[in-house]
């Protein structure tokens, strides 16, 4: 027992002050939030939710051009696309990704050129059947209507990254 | 697993701190040989939490690891991608702005305070019984660790693996109230590890458990090749920070603490001051934020674009665990040959044989917590 | 009183001190709750959760019985229903106000600690009936930790016994009507703490809990344990605590005594305030190894008791009234 070297004035204080610490916290507000009746407010910058397809807002085509940039950025491989040519652009004939094993890094959408994947403030998407997890082009396309686009889109942060902008610009596009 | 035939004397009683365990920090097994409640003998098992990322990081292309590898040591995870990153960079000969290698440090540094504030309430745990005393401290730790979460949801939008660090840059850049939210949040946590400090600092029963224990002396450390605070705690200088400064660090001041005579307390005590640095640090390289841009490369198309010449580099950083090295070997093309990473809980808990027979049960537990091993870390 | 009285008396004791235990695990999680800067029970009886310990119940009446296979059945079936039948037998000679008390007896006292020694049978076989290492290791803690301590418990139990000249709790709240035993100067500020300590101890908590260490030895001796067979040896436990508690009130905070009215409901206000200082310090601290707790005992609290009780006698024998 190494406590000669401190004197028992020292050691009692300690002991009545961790006896005080708990007490001071027994008349502070507790931390807990009642989950289902009331939500946490959500930043705006939040990712973690599901994903969603875009359409173009003027003239209500899709936005996804078919390029496969999202396919082959992902570190998990679950975006598979399959692409077909027509009315002078790219189209996506088929696009899944599956969310069970997304990790969520936000990579596909960086690299868009087109902003059409975006991830959503699905913040309630949990689902029952495993089958539900594997997104066609429907339901992402759905998912455009159901719920909020997040912050991040590939041009914004495509234009953030830009070496040669200068700082006031870039401050613009971030905005909060 | 294969069953190894365990050597036992007579009046010996072998226990079991199996891979399912309240204080083993993750999982982990010990073996242990007690004679009565004397610890004899320790055979650690290790490896159950084994994913594979060294492999997997040879069929991916190099702008695509940097969120696997947050997955390692998953209690810091930019310090694990930033070791990545830097270790590219230095391959490719990319130069970083300063204010992305700025950004990086306060992520890198308020993620340090998670990590220990973690450390602190999980030691509380073993300390203290899940129904008791160390309940109270760690539901105190995770309450201040909320806050620190806060931002980084703000930031960059999700609270932990926040993929922050790539390669020529950082990813987000801040909005215009960041730099007060952090200063909130910095004195807020001041105040309450401040608090904490004086409850533990000389609490008697705190100091019964934690002096004298577990004492690593400096010839051990540094032939096991531990890193961070068990290091320091035995009173060898060593940060790299310091020693073999990266990004922006000389730019900063900042302290070492050192302990004098490598036992629990000596551990616990680094690892509190270190908290009260990196707050420190945190508040200059939020004040001093440079201008500029975020990214060195063009903005990120196609994974295969970046084909570093055929080298090899060790880059290291100072995670809350201690060394964190990454030796990548490029082939010339886009995926690494081989990434190797060097774990500093891997090292730190191969002190375990060395130091724990002699003591109680109890005392296991409390030792092996003050290493501090996160198991992420040590099977990759 | 007839048999038919004292049985009937017997049962309603019972159930209030079943009800009243129930209604502690309640408050303890309340405040402990606040403590850690988070609300306790919530949402069962809304919004105070003051159904928890009714939902509780139930819920562990109806958990599977699990007994390990090469476990001693008899042993382990026995071990906590000795446990709560020695813990409920311990409120039999307690009085509660000043003229009532379910078992008469003049010597309630020695009554008293003897069968407050009885529990560690109880969790001694418990841990060496599950034939689990774990819990054979904290078996062997808990009864050297509870056997050692049983001194100092006695020797500051005499304190009162010995400034009083009886051994029945009658005469002694009746002695305290001057003045607590509590302000009696020096012997009464070190037999209470002397008292709480080794209570603490002998019950196992926080800072003395290594026994049921959660980190190191999931649960102790109670880890083969579950169900109904587990409840009770939380509820002993508890039990064990409220009779420590309403003890310290009697023989040291004057028992009825109080400004405005004498009565039971002093009683109960100091069996709280003290219930509620032995919660408060298992939240703020850690706990001590067991060596450490067995050097405390021997090297400190047994010289001081002693001291103690010699004091007490010399004032005693000089005062001297038969």
């Amino acid at each position: 027992m190494d406590t000669k070297k401190i004197s028992s004035v020292t050691l009692l204080k300690a002991t009545f002050l961790s006896l005080w610490l708990t007490m001071k916290n027994l008349f502070r507000r507790p931390v807990t939030v009642q989950y289902p009746a009331t939500r946490r407010p959500i930043p705006e910058r939040w990712r973690g939710g599901t994903f969603a397809l875009t359409t173009d807002k003027g003239t209500g085509e899709e936005n996804c051009i078919g390029c496969k940039l999202c396919e082959r950025i992902c570190p998990s491989n679950v975006i598979t696309v399959e692409m077909e040519k027509h009315s002078g652009r790219g189209w996506a004939k088929s696009f899944i990704l599956d969310l069970q094993a997304c990790i969520q890094c936000e990579l596909c959408v960086q690299v868009c050129p087109t902003d059409a994947i975006v991830m959503v403030y699905g913040m309630e998407t949990p689902v029952t059947r495993r089958e539900d997890l594997i997104l066609n082009k429907e339901k992402l396309m759905a998912n455009e209507k159901l719920y909020p686009a997040a912050w991040a889109r590939g041009l914004k942060l495509q234009k953030l990254h830009e070496p040669e902008r200068e700082a006031e610009e870039k401050r613009e596009v971030v905005g909060k | 697993m294969e069953e190894r035939v365990v050597e036992r004397e007579f009046g010996e009683l072998a226990l079991n701190m199996g891979p399912q365990h309240p204080s083993t920090h993750g999982v982990f097994r010990l073996q242990l040989h007690l004679r009565g409640e004397t610890i004899v003998k320790v055979v650690p098992h290790i490896g159950y939490l084994h994913r594979g990322v060294e492999k997997l990081s040879e069929t991916l292309d190099y702008d695509m690891l940097p969120p696997v590898y947050e997955r390692d040591d998953y209690l810091s995870p930019t310090s694990n991608s930033l070791a990545f990153v830097l270790a590219v960079e230095r391959l490719a000969e990319i130069e970083v702005p300063r204010r992305a290698s700025y950004l990086r440090i306060v992520v890198a540094e308020l993620q340090r305070i998670a990590s220990h504030l973690v450390w602190l309430g999980t030691f509380g745990l073993d300390l203290g019984g899940a129904l008791g005393g160390g309940a109270t401290l760690f539901l105190y730790c995770f309450r201040e660790r909320e806050r620190i979460l806060d931002l980084m949801e703000s930031l960059t939008g999700t609270r932990f693996h926040t993929n922050m660090n790539q390669i020529g840059g950082v990813r987000y850049d801040v909005y215009p109230g960041f730099d007060k939210e952090v200063i909130e949040t910095l004195s807020y946590i001041e105040n309450r590890v401040g608090e904490y400090r004086e409850a533990l600092d000389a609490n008697p029963v705190f100091l019964e458990r934690t002096k004298g224990i577990g004492i690593v002396p400096p010839w051990l450390a540094r032939e096991v090749g531990a890193s961070g605070p068990v290091l320091r705690g035995s009173g060898i200088k060593y940060d790299l920070r310091k020693n073999k400064p990266y990004l922006s660090y000389p730019e900063f001041e900042f302290g070492v603490p050192v302990g004098k005579e490598g036992d629990v307390y000596d551990r616990y005590s680094v690892r509190v001051e270190e908290i009260v640095e990196s707050i420190r640090i945190v508040r200059q390289a939020i004040e001093g934020l440079p201008e500029g841009p975020i990214h060195s490369r063009k903005p990120l198309k196609s994974a295969t674009l970046l084909k570093p010449p055929k080298k090899d580099v060790y880059v290291a950083v100072e995670s809350p665990r201690g060394e964190l090295g990454m030796y990548v070997v490029s082939d010339g093309s886009s995926k690494p040959y081989r990434v190797k990473v060097r774990s500093p809980s891997f090292s730190n808990i191969a002190l375990i044989p060395h130091i724990l027979p002699g003591h109680l049960v109890a005392d296991a537990v409390a030792i092996l917590g003050s290493l501090d091993p996160v198991f992420g870390d040590v099977d990759r | 009183m007839s048999f038919l009285e004292g049985f009937a008396q017997g049962i309603v004791l019972l159930g209030s001190v079943l009800g009243v235990v129930a209604y502690l695990t309640w408050f303890e999680r309340k405040f402990s709750g606040r403590l850690q800067s988070r609300i306790g029970p919530y949402w069962v009886g809304r919004p105070h959760g003051w159904l928890q310990p009714i939902a509780d119940g139930l819920k562990l009446l109806a958990k599977e019985d699990l007994i390990p296979l090469k476990a001693d059945r008899l042993l382990f079936n026995l071990a906590p229903v000795w446990v709560v039948v020695i813990s409920f037998l311990g409120f039999a000679f307690l009085t509660f106000t000043s003229n009532w008390v379910l078992v008469n007896i003049d010597l309630g006292l020695l009554y008293f600690s003897a069968f407050g020694s009885l529990i560690v049978v109880g969790v001694f076989v418990a841990g060496w009936s599950s034939n689990n290492k774990y819990a054979l290791i904290s078996a062997l803690r808990t009864a050297a930790q509870m056997v050692a301590y049983e001194i100092p418990l006695v020797l500051s139990l005499l304190v009162p016994a010995v400034l009083v000249g009886s051994l029945d709790f009658k005469d002694i709240v009746e002695a305290q009507k001057g003045g607590w035993f509590v302000f009696f100067p020096f012997v009464g500020q070190v037999s209470i703490l002397v008292f709480l300590l080794s209570a603490l101890a002998e019950g196992n908590r926080i800072p003395f809990d290594l026994p049921e260490a959660e980190s190191e030895l999931v649960a102790g001796f109670s880890v083969e344990y579950s169900g109904m067979k587990f409840a009770y040896f939380y509820l002993g436990e508890y039990v064990h605590l409220l009779a420590v508690s309403l003890l310290t009130s009697i023989l040291f905070l004057g028992g009825p005594d109080g400004p405005l009215f004498q009565g039971g409901v002093w009683v109960a206000i100091k069996t709280l305030a003290v219930f509620v200082g032995i919660l408060w310090i298992r939240w703020s601290f850690l706990r001590l190894r067991i060596d450490q707790m067995m050097l405390l005992n021997w090297k400190f609290l047994t010289p001081l008791g002693l001291l103690n009780l010699l004091i007490a006698g010399l004032w005693a024998s000089l005062n001297y009234n038969p």
